[in-house]
């Protein structure tokens, strides 16, 4: 029986070839859609499980405020993890992470090793991170020892076996591999090519051990059973009642948080090691995923009641000759089995295909062996089931109900009775991909605007080069040089870029412990970086040479005077005027003074509102150079740079790129979005205009008389494209109706997000809808025009 | 086997009935060959599909092998005409996407009978009927007394009592018709197979033992030969 049902299947498809190809080509498209989009959500909600002891570990933030202001960060200093170790049993153990860039030197060559961990010596005990060779207690447990991961060791070593080889890192010593690992999977928030001992690090002594000096990530590993709130609520206590009373921290707040490991990458807001996900943007694909194969559904749907009429016929004689309703139900879902599981077999193949484009466009490492494993397969399956039941469930139900009698009386027109239904179902579609084009055009123009908006410094034409060690110590002649290179117009240092700045600090008026003073983020200049930046003076002036001098460590820093350049937010928490606070001393520890105060510019991104900012000078806190070009022969001019870098930095290979490059890194999820949403949002209008077309197509049919008559009547060949296009334009205005609310509250509160935002104009609205409203046009239009043209005559002698 | 008893069925519209069928009386015994003569909308078809329990009637009785028809549930007097009943209809009514052997094998798929069972049936009706040359062909192949050979093979597949015709010749041209008729006859005497046909034709009248005259929805009267 059911082969039969198959059969019958195949060859209406074969028969009904637009109807078909509109219906395999939409659920083509909707299922690959779910299948890219699952294995998106399956990687993002799959980070970190492969930790076998991911349940009982979890990572620290700290938490201070400063005056008003609260700060969050990832990130500890090194002695919260041990000394929290001392003092609870719970905690069982714990790893410190930080990760740098190192120049790795073996025989000859020079290698730059940009994820370079330091990790405390529990690190592979604590985490899943498989050891092909060495001990996982011992290969971290003293200084200068390094574990490769499998990558860097075949880069370095080829098939040998590394294990006792030694690494040299510079002036940071030699290191001992003692170890390789598997590589960090892709789902880790933990990412690195060599993981070398924490201890090796001059901090790591347990006298250097120090609570403010935020810059390492800790996790703890806790006892199986201890519930995270309850170590919290302890750890919390401990900080309040203790630490807070020893010499050096009276009257601090420091309050740290325990996130679960496993919470970390989709619900915390602070990024570790590796870029956060957003589980906000989980359930945004997920709905993606579904309105799409909805929107493919609905085709199906609309085209088989469409196309019933003449199926009645059939559908009758098999009543006649005992044909019971479950039977003819199981017909149809035959049928849309068929249909689905083409689709399916193409959906595959096509999102294999596109797994390159797709990962390039969410940043993610998937690969076929993804697609094609038996819980995905399952899945999919247990998917195109689904689909082809709900596609052909209402065509099924009613067609199969249907009364002999009804069906056997000529006249009865079930295309006419599906026709509300269909109606609906046509606003539903194009009410999603109205919504969709609206959330794009939003997310495109706030990008654009991200990308474009006036920083309040200038970011184009800078080259970003890294300051070595070597060169600080005679870094005025190394400027010089570069300065001497043609086409360079100005040179400057600093800590970090000033496209994201997190260093945290704090200053206060007064020096009297008692002033809270404000919290602020601040950044270690030389003396050309304001002018360099081109960044505005509102009042005073820059730094001078004269200035370095007052930085005096001599006699015990008794002398040591800073000079700073603040920002108008900074003066405003003050409680200055710009004027007033120039020549002003202010405390960041040691006093300075207030050189100049300079327009607030955006040093973070636009998600957040631009904070107070101290500026201070001091050259040997520089990391990164920055070389403003005219741009005119910007490949001779990085030459001239390259040649000169080599001539005084050796031993480390020469880097650069545009300070816009690590702007547009602020965005990536933004951009992330964008793409996505155009990506989706087009296929939505592809699939909702195939859909019409074929409507279109049928409703024509179903008219030909109707026009033929009116065409002898004296209609003219617009009154007939008026006449058949007026219904689904119809159609296309409800459903705009619909979405505009919808694609506004939902724009509003992804906008919400970034202090620094477009405002939703109603152009956007109007652009969309005239967009849609063209497609829909030209889509209902060609088969108007041509039932419009056709000759009357022929129309009516067939009938 | 067929006992009709003041059978009526009417449709009210505005308020008024208008009777499709009127206090209708009919005796069919088992084996006899009845034609139903009428002009355009007098309740031929109807008859028909009441009689085929394709249709529902409004007031009477009705009695099929000492089964009440209109006290069955559907689903037992779709058992009843699926077992017994075969149809037969003007516009042919084969499925277009099935192949000749396929519409022919329709009904005893619905029956669930076994696939050898079911082939050993197909290939006896298709050997009967001269037909086992075009077994692949689908009906659009085909001319309309052939189509319509197909259609009473179909009807015949499942060993009816009865078979039913709705102008079986109506679509054809005389030669075909007066073929389709020859063959009615001889499944009436051969194989004992009672046939009921609405007819407009004087003439495939006359192969029926008894001609009933039906006139708005009325039996006017009833020939017998």
């Amino acid at each position: 029986m059911f082969k039969s049902f198959f059969k019958t299947g195949w060859r209406s498809i074969k028969k009904h070839r637009m109807y078909s190809f509109i219906n395999v080509f939409g659920l083509t498209i909707g299922i690959a859609s779910c299948i890219l989009i699952g294995l998106y959500i399956t990687d993002e909600i799959s980070f970190d499980k492969f930790n076998t002891n991911a349940g009982s570990i979890a990572r620290m933030t700290m938490q201070y405020s400063e005056g008003s202001t609260t700060t969050q960060t990832a990130v500890t200093g090194t002695k919260a993890g041990p000394q929290l170790k001392r003092t609870f049993s719970f905690i069982e153990d714990f790893a410190r992470l930080i990760n740098t860039t190192r120049v790795v030197k073996l025989d000859d060559k020079l290698f730059t090793e940009k994820k370079v961990l330091y990790a405390d010596s529990p690190f592979f005990k604590m985490f899943s991170f498989h050891l092909l060779s060495g001990n996982p207690s011992t290969v971290l447990n003293a200084p200068n020892k390094v574990v490769l991961t499998q990558s860097i060791s075949t880069k370095y070593f080829g098939t040998s076996d590394p294990v006792g080889k030694t690494l040299n890192f510079g002036d940071r010593g030699d290191y001992e591999v003692t170890g390789v690992c598997e590589n960090a999977p892709g789902n880790s928030q933990i990412q690195f090519d060599l993981v070398a001992s924490f201890s090796s690090l001059p901090v790591a002594k347990i006298d250097a051990e120090e609570w403010w000096t935020a810059n390492y990530i800790t996790y703890l590993k806790l006892q199986d059973n201890k519930n995270t709130a309850d170590a919290e609520k302890q750890i919390d206590a401990y900080m309040r009642n203790t630490v807070s009373k020893e010499p050096g921290m009276t009257g601090s707040n420091l309050i740290y948080h325990l996130e679960p490991l496993l919470s970390v990458h989709l619900h915390s807001a602070l990024s570790g090691l590796t870029p956060n996900g957003n589980i906000n943007y989980i359930y945004i694909m997920l709905a993606i995923g579904i309105l799409i194969l909805a929107i493919a559904c609905i085709n199906y749907t609309n085209l088989a009641t469409a196309q019933s009429a003449s199926r009645l016929g059939e559908i009758g004689m098999r009543k006649v000759m005992g044909a019971q309703r479950w039977q003819l139900f199981a017909q149809f879902i035959g049928e849309s089995i068929v249909i689905t599981f083409i689709g399916l077999a193409l959906a595959i193949f096509i999102s294999i295909e596109l797994l390159p484009i797709f990962n390039n466009i969410t940043g993610k490492a998937l690969t076929v062996q993804a697609v094609l494993a038996p819980l995905p397969i399952a899945a999919m399956l247990l998917m195109a089931l689904l689909v082809s039941f709900i596609a052909c469930a209402y065509p099924a139900f009613v067609l199969s109900g249907t009364g002999l009698s009804k069906i056997l009386r000529s006249g009865f027109s079930f295309s006419k009775s599906g026709g509300g239904l269909r109606k609906s179902l046509i606003v539903v579609q194009f009410g999603i991909s109205l919504f969709l084009v609206i959330a794009t055009i939003i997310v495109q123009q706030q990008l654009h605007y991200m990308q474009n908006k006036d920083l309040g410094y200038d970011k184009d034409h800078l080259l970003v080069l890294p300051v070595d060690n070597s060169i600080l110590k005679d870094y005025e002649s190394y400027k010089a040089a570069i300065n001497q290179i043609p086409g360079v117009q100005s040179v400057a240092s600093a800590y970090e870029t000033p496209t994201y700045i997190q260093w945290g600090d704090g200053v206060r008026k007064t020096n009297a412990s008692a002033d809270k003073g404000i919290s602020v983020n601040a950044i270690p200049v030389d003396q050309d970086f304001v002018k360099t930046m081109k960044i505005h003076i509102l009042a005073g002036s820059d730094f001078t040479r004269a200035d370095l001098a007052l930085l005096d460590t001599s006699n015990r820093w008794k002398n040591y005077w800073y000079s700073f350049i603040i920002n108008e937010s900074a003066v405003k928490q003050l409680g200055w005027s710009p004027q007033e606070a120039v020549g002003k001393t202010i405390y960041k520890n040691f006093p300075g003074t207030v050189k100049a105060v300079v327009q607030d510019f955006h040093f973070s991104s636009l998600h957040e509102p631009i904070r107070p900012l101290v500026i201070f000078l001091n050259n040997d806190m520089l990391y990164t150079m920055f070389v403003r070009v005219n741009g005119s022969d910007m490949q001779a001019t990085i030459g001239h740079i390259s040649a000169l870098w080599k001539a005084r930095v050796p031993k480390r290979p020469f880097e650069y790129h545009f300070l816009n490059d690590d702007y547009n890194k602020l965005y990536i999820a933004e951009q992330k979005t964008a793409s996505i949403f155009s990506v989706f949002a087009g296929l939505a209008i592809i699939l909702a205009c195939l859909g019409l077309f074929g409507l279109a197509a049928f409703t024509v049919v179903q008219r030909t008389k109707e026009i033929g008559i009116r065409k002898v009547m004296g209609a003219g060949t617009v009154n007939i494209i008026n006449l058949l296009c007026k219904e689904f334009l119809q159609l296309v205005g409800i459903a705009f109706v619909v979405a505009v609310p919808a694609g506004w509250l939902a724009s509003e509160k992804w906008l919400q997000d970034f202090a620094y935002r477009i405002n939703i104009s109603w152009m956007v609205f109007l652009m969309a809808g005239a967009g849609v409203l063209l497609i829909t046009l030209l889509t209902v239009g060609y088969h108007a025009v041509k039932a419009a043209m056709a000759n009357p005559v022929k129309s009516l002698r067939t009938e | 086997m067929i006992d009709l008893k003041h059978v009526s069925k009417w449709l009210t519209i505005g308020g008024v009935r208008t009777f499709l069928l009127k206090d209708v009386n009919l005796h069919i015994k088992e084996g006899e060959f009845v034609s139903i003569m009428g002009p355009s909308g007098s309740g031929k078809s109807t008859l028909l599909n009441v009689i085929g329990m394709l249709d529902e009637f409004d007031e009477g009785e009705y009695n099929f092998l000492h089964e009440t028809v209109n006290k069955l549930k559907e689903k037992h007097r779709s058992a009843l005409y699926k077992r017994y009943i075969g149809f037969v209809f003007q516009a042919y009514h084969l499925i277009d996407e099935l192949t000749v052997y396929e519409n022919i094998e329709t009904p005893l798929i619905y029956t669930e009978s076994k696939t050898s069972e079911r082939k050993a049936i197909v290939a006896d009706i298709l050997d009967r009927f001269q037909i086992v040359g075009k077994k692949d062909l689908f009906p659009t192949q085909l001319s309309g007394g052939q189509q319509q050979l197909v259609g009473i093979a179909r009807a015949l597949v499942g060993k009816p009592k009865l078979i039913l015709a709705d102008e079986p010749t109506g679509n054809l041209n005389s030669k075909q018709g007066e073929e389709i008729m020859d063959l009615f006859k001889k499944l009436n005497e051969e194989d004992g197979v009672t046939i009921i046909q609405v007819t407009h034709s004087e003439k495939n009248a006359e192969y029926g033992s008894r001609i009933i005259h039906l006139l708005d929805g009325r039996i006017e009267k009833i020939e017998t030969k």
